[in-house]
């Protein structure tokens, strides 16, 4: 199948090197300590973020660093064919591993002993990039419950069809049978904290492969602070100041 | 659960016995409600609504399937919640699921009546293309995003603007199929049939707290209950289900003065959701003018 026409443009009319929509609020569970919903073009996740507080089972405590703890679900109308999956099957197990111990990798959990944080992330509409989705989703909820961060981490994804690297892709092109790179990446320490690939890439397109990620990365987390410098203001402005 | 100190719980109490809640409500006033349709674009119909902190989204899927053997003419609904941990920490892992299951089957009661169908706030017959051959089956899911109480009632409200929403894909049948043939079926992708909501029943919970019920009781003024009956009834005043909560017992005369308490209030209901609806299809239809 072709993914990229002859003129350059994708099966959804985009370049190569062009991001979906991004859209962002914050704010959208009023009981959670912090929360946000991200959408990347169809693929839309919701973040709730409980804690810091007190570590609810107690042999879990840590006495030097706080406990992350992050559960991935999605919604049973999420997907094209409608299914029923079980809880915790093994496919959201990985991807809650995954978002938690990149999600800890950037929480300065020494400041805050013997207590716990929760990470939930409910995927609304699935349509490719889950994962980025799912991890810019966190960082904007923890950054709404104020939780000392050492960088907001920002995720994106990237792929290789018909000869060309991809930035963003969507379920067709993701279920294609082509490279995944999803990279995940502190954008002011300029760190990669999370990378994974399906599939097999030659070592130089893989670089820039990657590389295309990393600038995938970079213009979420500008998008991400502006939307977070936004609520400051939205905040600042509702207290009168 | 909700931590509340002796001296908040008789708060709500004796604000209760006064007609004046916390949120400055009266025992029988609902929180505003917010509806928004057509937010997954993947399903059939859906809805979201708002009920003060409760966050709910119902999406319906059409599906076509073959109709029960034992009632041939009839097209099949299945309704599922799911209690998503975002709401609530404890619906984490399977922390949610006797929840999902008591939300489910009470809702499964107050919108599907009996196992034959009769009496459903959904007209199944209407769901049947080829009589014990081809049927539509209809998938409602309900999400939990955010509770503050009230759910059943947010998901009844939710279901029925998902179903208002709902638009099936008109059918084709090839007509010289023979008798024991699967029929061929030509589903259209441009032609829609919208979907008969005006028989499906809205959902009134009657909370009790002390000697007074309210409507629409917050997650705090639900610790404090006794017991709690919902009732789905439907526009003509009928009740089409019934189901009641809560450990302690309760007098059967004030089970039927509950009754009527919810009729009563019903009708606000209804009519506040159905402006609601009509206002949010509207949006939703600018919105696809627009792109």
């Amino acid at each position: 199948m072709e993914y990229v026409n002859p003129e350059g443009l994708r099966l959804d009319g985009r370049r190569p090197m062009e991001m979906r929509q991004l859209r962002a609020e914050i704010g959208v569970i009023s009981k959670a300590d912090g929360s946000a919903v991200f959408e990347m073009g169809n693929t839309k996740v919701i973040a709730a973020v409980y804690g810091p507080r007190e570590v609810q089972n107690r042999s879990q405590q840590l006495n030097d660093q706080a406990l992350v703890r992050c559960e991935y679900s999605m919604a049973n109308f999420s997907t094209g064919d409608r299914m029923r999956k079980p809880k915790g099957d093994r496919r959201s197990t990985e991807i809650s591993l995954v978002i938690r111990q990149t999600m800890e990798a950037c929480i300065l959990t020494h400041l805050m002993p013997r207590s716990q944080i929760d990470i939930f992330v409910q995927v609304l509409q699935a349509d490719g990039g889950t994962r980025s989705a799912c991890i810019n989703a966190a960082t904007l909820a923890l950054a709404d419950a104020g939780i000392p961060m050492r960088d907001l981490v920002t995720s994106c994804s990237s792929g290789f069809l018909n000869g060309t690297p991809l930035l963003d892709l969507n379920y067709l092109e993701d279920s294609a049978g082509g490279a995944d790179v999803t990279v995940g990446i502190l954008p002011k320490l300029d760190k990669v904290t999370l990378l994974q690939m399906d599939a097999k890439l030659q070592m130089d397109t893989f670089e820039n492969v990657m590389q295309l990620a990393i600038e995938g990365c970079k213009a979420v987390a500008s998008y991400i602070r502006e939307i977070l410098l936004e609520n400051t203001k939205q905040l600042e402005s509702r207290r009168g100041i | 659960m909700v931590g509340l100190s002796l001296g908040e719980q008789n708060f709500i109490k004796g604000g209760i016995a006064q007609d004046l809640r916390t949120d400055g409500r009266k025992r029988l006033t609902y929180r505003p409600i917010f509806v928004e349709t057509g937010i997954i674009p993947q399903a059939s119909g859906s809805a979201r609504v708002k009920l003060g902190g409760t966050d709910v989204i119902a999406s319906v899927k059409a599906e076509l399937g073959r109709p029960n053997p034992s009632h041939p003419d009839k097209g099949k609904v299945s309704i599922y919640v799911d209690c998503s941990p975002t709401a609530e920490p404890t619906f984490e892992g399977r922390g949610g699921e006797e929840l999902s299951t008591e939300l489910s089957s009470a809702l499964q009661r107050c919108l599907l009546g009996g196992k034959s169908g009769s009496g459903a706030g959904i007209d199944l017959s209407s769901l049947s293309i080829v009589q014990g051959k081809v049927c539509w089956d209809l998938y409602i899911d309900g999400l939990v995003v955010s509770s503050d109480g009230n759910l059943l009632d947010a998901l009844g409200a939710a279901i029925k603007a998902a179903l208002s929403n709902t638009a099936i894909p008109k059918v084709q049948v090839a007509a010289n199929a023979s008798a024991d043939q699967q029929p061929e079926v030509d589903v259209s992708d441009e032609e829609f049939l919208q979907f008969d909501t005006t028989a499906v029943p809205v959902i009134v919970t009657l909370t009790k707290v002390g000697r007074h019920y309210i409507v629409d009781a917050t997650t705090e003024e639900e610790s404090q209950m006794s017991s709690a009956i919902s009732v789905s009834i439907n526009r003509q005043g009928g009740i089409c289900g019934l189901t009641k909560r809560g450990g302690a017992g309760l007098d059967p005369s004030i089970i039927l003065d509950m009754i009527s308490v919810s009729k009563h209030v019903s009708e606000q209901l209804m009519n506040k959701l159905d402006s609601e609806i009509a206002a949010a299809e509207a949006c939703d239809e600018d919105d696809e003018m627009d792109s």
